[in-house]
Parts: C-alpha cells; structure tokens; sequence
C-alpha cells in the first residue's frame, strides 16, 4: 500500500498559472493534518495528487490507502471502510478490518466520495467528527488515527444544493479545497505532458524517443481531452507502441483525436454563429463580418496562407477572396501575429 | 445523396493535418454511397496510418453526411 518515492516533478506536471496555484497551495499544506477535498474531472489527477500529498506530510512512513467509494454498494462499503467482525453478514467468517484501521496513523484517500449512499454519508460524517469506528457487526469502538482526503468529480457544492449530498458532510471535508482544472483549461502544459509520457512510453518499449511532427503537436493542442491528463497519457501509450517509422506523424495517432481536432479548427466560427438566448438586439451585420472574417482566416491557415487554396476551401473565386480580406482588415493580422495555435509550420 | 463534392468537403478537413505532415488522401471514385480512396505521401505505407485515418475519415465522413456507408482504403 505504500506507494513509491514520488517528487512533485515526477508526478504533477505542469507551468501554467492555474497548474502553479495548485502547486503552492500543495506547498502550503504540505504539513498540515486537515481533510483535503480534492475536486476535478476524471484524469485530471486526483489520486496522484492525493499521493504527493501523503508523501509530503509527517505521515508518509505511515500507510497511504486509497479507496473509490464508488466500487461497492451501500453494504459492502460500510464493511471495506469500517470492517467487519466474523458472523456479522453471511461469508463474514472471520475479522477483517476496515480501510480505515489499515491506515491507521497514514493517509487515506476517498476517491469518488460523490457517489457515496446519501445513507452512507452519515456515518461517514460520525467517523470524521469523532475519529473512531466501529467494525460491522462489532461492539468495540475503535479510534483511528487517520488524515482523510476525499476525492470528487463533480462540485459537491452543488449536490448539497441538489439534495444529493448532506451539507454537515460538505462541510466537515471541505476544510481545504483543491481544485484540479480540466486539460482544456491549461492547453500551454499539452506539449510539456506529451513530452513526458511519450518519453516514457518509448522508454518503456526500449526506443529512442522520435521527433514529433508539428501537425500532431498542433492536433494534440486543439482536442479538447474530456478524459484530460489520463487520456492523453493513454494517446501517447499509443503512439508509442504504433509508430513504425521513426517520426511520430498523425498516422500514429488515435483516429478520434485526429477527427476531433479537426472539426475544432472552425469552431471560433461556430461560437459566433450561436444566437443569444435572449431577446437582446444584435447587429447582424457585425456577426456576419465576424463570421466571415473567422472563416477566411481559418481558411488561409490551413492553407499556410495560400490564397488560391484558402479560396478552393470556400468555394469562392480568388479575386473574390482578395477583395473579402481587405474588406475584413484581415491582411494585415494574417501576416503578423497568430491567434491560436495553427496547422502551418513555420519552423 | 453522397455526391464527390460532399466528400471532397469532408476530406478537406482532414487533409490539412495530412499535407502538412507531407501525405494526403486522393478522393478516387463515389460509388452510390460509398467512397474509394488513397493515402499517398509519407503515411502512405505504414499500417498504423492506415487504420488511424481509414477511421478517422469514416467517422468523418459518417457524421457528417448520415446516409454514408462504406469507406474503401486502395
């Protein structure tokens, strides 16, 4: 149960302002006993950070648990967690202690506390307020010695406020929040990430890491990663077992990242096109010229600002495609700087 | 109908990535509602290419022309 030595290196990667903010706060907490309620979506991290900050505290000679509450049903979890005495449900034949006997004196992480029983949790609320348990079946009180961290997909905030989660509960874990942002949300630590696991992954297969083409750097920046760090851990696994040819090219990569990312490379045009919810007036003629302006630039990009192609692409005449540029004032920002990470390779 | 031009629109998504990573995908004939076609270029050889954009231009192509059938890699 005791995990490996890991560094903060090692295991969090990233430089971005909101990657960096979880990092000092781990650093701030680094010593502190309290409960730790660590929220993001699946992949973003939850158990390697519960992990860092086991290792980091007093406690890290002591064991780390982690349990997802969301592998048992209401009976079983109460027995997983508090433990159970022989005879106390059929199959109980002998004493078997809970999880958080076993990490007595440690570290144990609650991983997907948002799908605890509403039942459940009210015991779960008497164990974090009083520090004992009491195995199933068992008369003996037992206390532990145990910090709690707990894990959730979703804004536990907003399950009190559903009804589906109990607000003393809410309160007793949220005693320092952590919140790990999606993938999408910190894009500038993409190609950090890909580096690190294809690295490995390559490693792992006994190979030189290969250089990586532009386009799949560009394709990686553009999907949105609804798994986040975990799926593109699980895309680079893959490159790394399929690449053949010595360059990672976007032939290595998953189909559906491939076809994601394409369909992304419109989307500022399809944001504009949304119409609002409300009765609010709107300037046509401004949207349409946002639009149009949105597209011919996407067009020129992907064409490396190919003219004749950016006008096959819109299925417009080349002259047409002139005098729309400049009547955008596209000419200029098309030369100069870039917006977004784009297909051309300038390098 | 799955005409050449709504496919060649499909394929023009995808190309891009494809160019720039020196291949392409040639759009060779539209038969009722299936398409041929051919990888050419760099990622023209390699059988890992091959299954990624055979389904990453089927998926496509599917999504966004409904009554899309088959795709044929030649």
């Amino acid at each position: 149960m005791i995990p490996a030595p890991v560094s903060m290196d090692s295991v969090v990667i990233g430089k971005s302002a909101r990657m960096r903010a979880v990092f000092e706060f781990l650093r701030v907490i680094a010593n502190s006993d309290s409960t730790v309620l660590i929220t993001g979506e699946s992949g973003t991290g939850k158990e390697v950070t519960a992990t860092l900050i086991h290792q980091q505290s007093r406690r890290k000679h002591r064991p780390f648990v982690a349990v997802s509450c969301a592998l048992f049903s209401e009976t079983l979890i109460e027995s997983e967690l508090f433990g159970h005495e022989r005879g106390a449900f059929t199959g109980a034949i002998k004493d078997r202690p809970g999880r958080f006997e076993l990490a007595d004196g440690g570290t144990i992480f609650l991983d997907d506390i948002d799908d605890v029983p509403i039942g459940m949790q009210v015991k779960l609320l008497r164990v974090l307020q009083n520090r004992t348990i009491e195995r199933l079946g068992g008369t003996r009180t037992v206390p532990v010695n145990v910090r709690v961290l707990a894990g959730s997909k979703k804004d536990l905030k907003q399950m009190v406020a559903d009804g589906k989660f109990r607000e003393d509960l809410y309160y007793r874990l949220n005693v320092l929040p952590l919140t790990l942002p999606p993938l999408r949300e910190r894009r500038e630590d993409i190609p950090l990430l890909m580096d690190h696991f294809l690295e490995r992954y390559f490693r792992k297969t006994g190979e030189d890491v290969p250089q990586t083409s532009d386009v799949v750097k560009q394709a990686f920046m553009r999907y949105d990663w609804p798994g986040n760090v975990r799926e593109l851990e699980n895309a680079c696994e893959r490159i790394a077992q399929t690449c053949t040819c010595g360059t990672v090219r976007i032939g290595c990569m998953s189909p559906h990242i491939l076809f994601r990312a394409s369909t992304r490379s419109a989307d500022p045009a399809i944001v504009e096109t949304a119409a609002p919810s409300e009765a609010a007036p709107i300037a046509l003629d401004d949207r349409l010229r946002a639009l149009e302006s949105n597209l011919i630039a996407w067009a020129l990009k992907v064409s490396h600002g190919n003219k004749s192609r950016a006008a096959e692409l819109l299925q417009i005449k080349r002259s047409t495609l002139g005098d729309r540029i400049a009547r955008c004032g596209l000419a200029r920002a098309h030369t100069s700087e870039e917006r977004e990470p784009e297909l051309a390779t300038e390098s | 109908m799955v005409t050449r031009e709504r496919v060649e629109g499909v394929l023009n998504r995808i190309r891009p990535f494809m160019q720039a990573d020196g291949g392409d995908i040639e759009l060779l004939d539209v038969k009722g509602n299936s398409a041929d076609v051919k990888l050419t270029g760099m990622c023209a050889g390699c059988p890992s290419a091959h299954m990624t954009l055979y389904l990453g231009v089927e998926t496509a192509l599917r999504e966004e022309i409904p009554e899309f059938e088959n795709l044929c890699l030649l």
